[in-house]
């Protein structure tokens, strides 16, 4: 028979008690797509992360090419040959295109076209990607950041493609491409495994179909052999464990009491929904086709066109916000302060009416709350007790007592139930009928169809961001639902107009953006001043006075390069001063006058050994302790000022002056230091650029979850961060070492602030994931050079501080706001 | 109702009544070290806890727990404030330089000096919380505009406090130093702002949980933005004491202020990376470093070892709420069980 790559044999799972797989059995077959079919939590995802081996079943075998596994490793599933491309794709935005792709893809899948980038456009073309390789991640739009994630996968030829609904934020055009680039790869014998809701896509695509249900095999059967209807009668039919309450007994008197009319935004498209006095309404469909959206847009938490009227009144963005109560779906994320107290957490919206006089006042608030809590039977040992030691379903009701503490215009629940217990749930549904019943409107979002079957009196299924189904009374079934969803054909407007604008001028533009023009707008600024001060003082272009600058700029810009690499990883080192100043103070002890070469060799290794421990102290503290970068430097800032206060409590131990000679020597006007100070920037900007190694660096800082994903080792990369840091602020220390000529253990600290304005300066973001050393380099010479001509043009200490501060600020805020737009996930 | 109440009045226990005072974490750790460390100051240090030494170290404990209370506020909305080296030397400048030691003078003084804190918290708070820049790098820049108008003002070096401010800020009351009397104050008015004002709880909670505060209506960046204008007005005011207090100050008297002020908002239990904050905690945990270091000094040893005992402070009281214990417990529990097994197959 056919020859089947992978093959899931009696595979369970249970998560803290709950089954989300029970006994089963699935099997893909090569050049064939199979298609994996189910609602919400029927198990798909959990049984796909387990054949790509980032969840373990507890019992079960996989057998992949007929070799027997009890679980598999992310690892070692793709070296078996098993690609997934994720709903949420795992991309870096501050990487171009081709970093993102030669950070995951091995070079042997891209030589296709002779040259590498040749290849990678070639694989791009293929989906109808065409953006430059050199276009940053981040300013692609979701279905471009989709596709890509594709291609990927499709480019290394694995023997099993799971693909996870990977039409969603698709157009028609990247839907058809899809499907054709799906088709070409099984005709060469992969095995594509597709998750998806939707009847349609099955048709067009799939040979095979399996359906799960509740984490139970329901059947698998050819495409060809079963009926729409018997597809649909094997996804639902959930067995349902909750009681509802009785629904609203709609009568003649009833009068429209809410009103949403064409509301629209960037994720949903002209809904429009009504309710009578005392009705419960729903919003069905897959998670994430813009029912949370709407659920925010409705609570006045993100902007949207249209209008929203209860009792005939409409309310503005700010009354929504006031008097509309939410409950999110993400409890831990937005719906609770988890550190505060049940009380705290349940009055946070009512304390004006608590108030007497000036302050809250303890008893009212106190009865108050506390009669809440008791008539929806929230149960917690006290009122003080923290909200994060509640089970889900108390703190869900606690999340419902703010709500009815507030007296809202109009409820906006946003998966009510998800993470409760059977028993709380039917509470929750109580609770939220009697609430409908006192005549606040009520909207309920859920992806559980069985849970709207049973709780309201009508219902809106959405699909893409549109509502493509209204159902009332009788035709309210599960069914229905899943019905309108599967059946659903709708796709969003995919933002193609994005790639036009990218191909068009697209080099240009990102020369803007780039992290280039930093260095260039800095080197302007630099060549304005010096033109100005030396029109008032020719002494400041002589030869000494730009060999003194340039020394000064040297031991700043070490240090700063080294801070520039811990900010690509997006921290940051404020002990690389102090750090300086240390290893400063250890050169004092060994290289004297008259000390032996031998004496002086040692004091250099002795500095390097020091500084990579220095560094790997921090890093060890920010990865292994979990200290924050302020935390773990900033104690290591007074560490190793205290340790430079032991070793010499005033300055002492003058450096041998050949040495400093030798450290000082000059080509010209031009210190040799500053010339491997720049040559080596350069390097190093080139390095980090194109290097595997310079990739992960700032693969990590853009976005430690998806680096972590694809496989980056994060510690690692970090702690070597640290490192570097530390041992650029030893080249400081020898720059220091010809600068001060003793060991004074009150010098070094201000490196820190110094160097953290050079990064800022060069165009460094402080979010991680981006820079230039280059930048950096420049940095440094414009701050050393705006401290000098103050000096030169007689100003006072006044000037210098107000250039300090005037220059990182303004930095800060024009490379912020400029790329603010583009930070926004 | 009814039925709701009838379907669950099996297990539904009534709610406990709220108790009336509740002690933080940060602060029984910090109590408890306070207490350990008098103890051992009396028995092995005993001239660190004369009435001499502790008259002497109250009042620079009272400056820097004046400090660490707005430094907790700023860190509990997931910020920090290093403008603390400017502000405080700013507002030292302020009275001194000012007024001339012309007493008459001084109240102008401490005005321009408040309004010139609110100033700077409002450009902190802008920068920070409206357009995004990062903390460290925001408040170093301001500290250096700061530095600026010290510059301009005083030229480096301020005059003499006023005999007025000097008997405000250094004498006693029943026997104890006003400028702690003044810190007591201002603990208990940011406590009782955050514990029972309804801005100020409105404030925990946007700290606590800055994205559920947003889900809940709350306005997030006016929030954020009042934390740094209340902590510049309280270095302001611990500025304006310190200036009587030292009575012959520096420029740069905030320089040293900055990283112990972290530090003992560290020490009382908040964390650096926002969230609740615990003002009270952190104002004894003021008086727990300013203690050690008097003892350190009693004890005569060298200033590398005082600023060692900072960072080890530092770096325990880190370590204490943010290492996960029960996980360290189980894993090195872990270990040892796999050895003796291991132990058993030889």
């Amino acid at each position: 028979m056919e020859n089947s790559p992978l093959v899931l044999a009696n595979i369970s799972k249970n998560y803290s008690g709950v089954a989300a797989l029970r006994d089963v059995s699935f099997e893909v077959f090569s050049g064939e797509v199979h298609a994996l079919l189910g609602e919400n939590g029927a198990g798909k995802s959990t049984l796909m992360n387990i054949a790509s081996g980032t969840t373990f079943p507890d019992s079960g075998t996989i057998a992949v090419d007929g070799k027997n596994f009890e679980k598999l490793s992310p690892k070692l599933a793709t070296s078996l040959g098993i690609a997934f491309v994720h709903q949420h794709p795992a991309v870096l935005p501050d990487l171009t295109v081709a970093e993102n792709i030669s950070i995951s893809v091995p070079k042997k899948f891209l030589q296709s076209h002779g040259s590498t980038s040749e290849s990678m456009r070639a694989m791009l073309h293929d989906f109808g990607l065409d953006v430059d390789l050199k276009e940053r991640v981040g300013t692609l739009t979701v279905a471009q950041k989709h596709l890509l994630e594709v291609a990927k996968a499709f480019v290394i030829h694995p023997k099993i493609l799971i693909l996870d609904e990977p039409t969603a934020p698709l157009g028609q055009e990247s839907v058809d491409l899809l499907f054709e680039r799906v088709r070409m790869i099984t005709d060469e014998g992969t095995a594509v495994i597709y998750i998806t809701h939707r009847m349609a896509e099955v048709r067009a695509i799939a040979k095979r179909v399996t359906v799960l249900r509740d984490g139970k095999f329901r059947g698998t059967s050819l495409v060809s052999e079963i009926s729409d209807l018997d597809l649909l009668t094997l996804i639902v039919g959930r067995e349902i464990e909750s009681t509802f309450p009785p629904k609203h007994d709609g009568s003649a008197t009833d009068k429209e009491f809410l009103r949403v009319e064409n509301l629209t935004s960037d994720e949903f498209f002209d809904i429009s929904l009504t309710a009578n006095r005392g009705e419960i309404i729903g919003i069905s469909g897959v998670v994430g086709n813009g029912q949370s959206a709407v659920c925010r847009a409705l609570a006045g938490i993100k902007s949207a066109q249209g209008t929203i009227s209860v009792a005939g009144k409409v309310l503005g963005s700010r009354d929504l916000i006031n008097n509309v109560a939410y409950m999110p779906a993400d409890r831990h994320g937005e719906g609770l302060m988890m550190s505060l107290s049940v009380r705290e957490n349940a009055a946070i919206n009512s304390l004006i009416k608590f108030r007497s006089r000036l302050f809250v006042s303890r008893s009212k608030e106190v009865n108050t709350v506390r009669s809440s809590l008791n008539s929806i039977a929230v149960k917690a040992p006290s009122m003080d007790a923290l909200v994060s030691s509640l089970s889900g379903g108390n703190q869900q009701k606690v999340v419902m007592a703010r709500a009815l503490l507030a007296e809202p215009a109009m409820i906006i629940a946003d998966e009510p139930t998800q993470g409760v217990d059977v028993g709380a749930r039917a509470e929750i549904y109580s609770i939220l009928r009697e609430i409908a019943q006192k005549g606040i409107p009520v909207i309920v979002a859920s992806s559980d169809a069985k849970e709207l079957e049973g709780l309201c009196d009508r219902v809106y299924v959405m699909s893409r961001g549109h509502i493509v189904e209204v159902l009332d009374a009788e035709a309210i079934t599960e069914e229905e639902m899943v019905k309108a969803a599967v059946a659903s054909t709708k796709l969003i407007k995919q933002d193609t107009s994005g790639t036009a604008v990218v191909k068009r001028g697209g080099s240009i533009r990102r020369f803007f953006k780039g992290d280039f023009i930093p260095p260039i707008i800095l080197s302007l600024i630099m060549l304005g001043l010096g033109v100005y001060v030396h029109g008032k003082n020719s002494r400041y272009t002589s030869a000494f006075n730009i060999n003194s600058m340039l020394l000064l700029v040297t031991a700043l810009g070490f240090i700063a390069v080294g801070q520039t690499i811990v900010m690509l990883v997006g921290g940051m080192d404020l002990s690389v001063g102090p750090m300086a100043g240390f290893l400063l103070i250890i050169a004092s002890f060994f290289v004297q006058d008259g000390s032996k070469m031998t004496s002086i060799i040692f004091a250099f290794v002795l500095m390097l050994v020091l500084a990579i421990a220095g560094g790997a102290a921090n890093g060890a503290l920010i990865r292994f302790g979990k200290f924050t970068a302020v935390a773990a430097t900033l104690t290591s800032y007074i560490g190793i000022q205290g340790f430079s206060y032991l070793l010499r409590k005033t300055p002492g131990g003058f450096i041998n002056q050949n040495v400093s000679a030798k450290i000082t020597g000059s080509w010209g006007p031009i210190p040799v230091a500053f010339i491997i100070l720049a040559v080596g920037s350069i390097g190093i900007e080139y390095f980090v650029r194109n290097s595997a190694w310079g990739i992960r660096l700032r693969a990590v800082g853009s976005d430690e979850e998806s680096a972590r994903r694809l496989g980056v080792p994060i510690n690692k990369t970090v702690i070597t961060a640290y490192v570097l840091s530390a041992v650029f602020a030893g080249f400081g220390a020898v720059m220091l070492m010809a600068q001060l000529g003793v060991g004074d253990p009150a010098q070094g600290t201000s490196y820190t602030l110094q160097s953290i304005t050079a990064v800022v300066l060069g165009g460094t973001s402080l979010l991680g994931g981006r820079g230039s050393f280059i930048g950096t380099l420049f940095g440094s010479m414009l701050l050393i050079q705006v401290l000098n001509a103050t000096t030169f043009l007689g100003l006072s200490q006044t000037w210098q501080y107000l250039f300090q501060g005037l220059l990182v600020v303004a930095a800060a805020v024009v490379y912020t706001t400029t790329r603010s737009s583009k930070r926004r996930k | 109702m009814t039925v709701i109440e009838s379907s669950t009045s099996l297990d539904a226990g009534v709610m406990k009544k709220s108790s009336r005072i509740q002690v933080s974490r940060g602060m029984k750790t910090m109590i408890a070290a306070l207490v350990v460390l008098f103890l051992f100051c009396k028995i092995f240090v005993p001239d660190s806890t004369s009435k001499g030494a502790v008259l002497g170290m109250l009042p620079f404990a009272a400056v820097l727990a004046i400090i660490a209370l707005g430094q907790t506020l700023v860190i509990q909305q997931g910020g920090i404030d290093l403008s603390v080296a400017g502000s405080v030397s700013l507002a030292v400048v302020y009275v001194t330089r000012l007024p001339q030691q012309h007493d008459s003078q001084l109240w102008k003084a401490v005005l321009v000096a408040l309004g010139s804190a609110v100033v700077v918290g409002v450009i902190n708070g802008i920068l920070i919380s409206r357009i995004g820049i990062n903390a460290i790098v925001a408040t170093l820049g301001v500290s250096s505009l700061e530095y600026a108008v010290i510059m301009a003002i005083s030229q480096g070096s301020p005059r003499r406090t006023t005999n007025l401010l000097n008997h405000i800020a250094a004498n006693l009351t029943l026997g104890i130093p006003n400028s702690a009397i003044f810190a007591v104050l201002a603990t208990i008015m940011v406590t009782l702002f955050l514990k029972r004002s309804v801005s100020g709880r409105r404030f925990e909670a946007v700290g606590a949980n800055s994205h559920a505060g947003f889900a809940a209506g709350l306005k997030v960046k006016r929030h954020q933005i009042s934390a740094y204008i209340c902590a510049q007005i309280l270095y302001c005011l611990a500025g304006i004491l310190l200036a009587g207090i030292l009575t012959q100050p520096t420029a740069y008297q905030g320089d040293s202020l900055v990283f112990p002020s972290v530090t003992v908002v560290v020490l009382g239990g908040t964390s650096l990376l926002g969230g609740r904050g615990f003002p009270a905690a952190s104002a004894v945990a003021a008086l727990f470093l300013q203690q050690l270091n008097q003892m350190v000094l009693t004890l005569n040893v060298p200033f590398g070892v005082r600023t060692l005992v900072t960072a080890i402070a530092l770096l325990v009281g880190i370590a204490l709420y943010t290492i996960r214990w029960e996980l360290v417990r189980e894993r090195f529990s872990a270990l040892n069980s796999r050895r003796s097994v291991g132990a058993a197959h030889v």
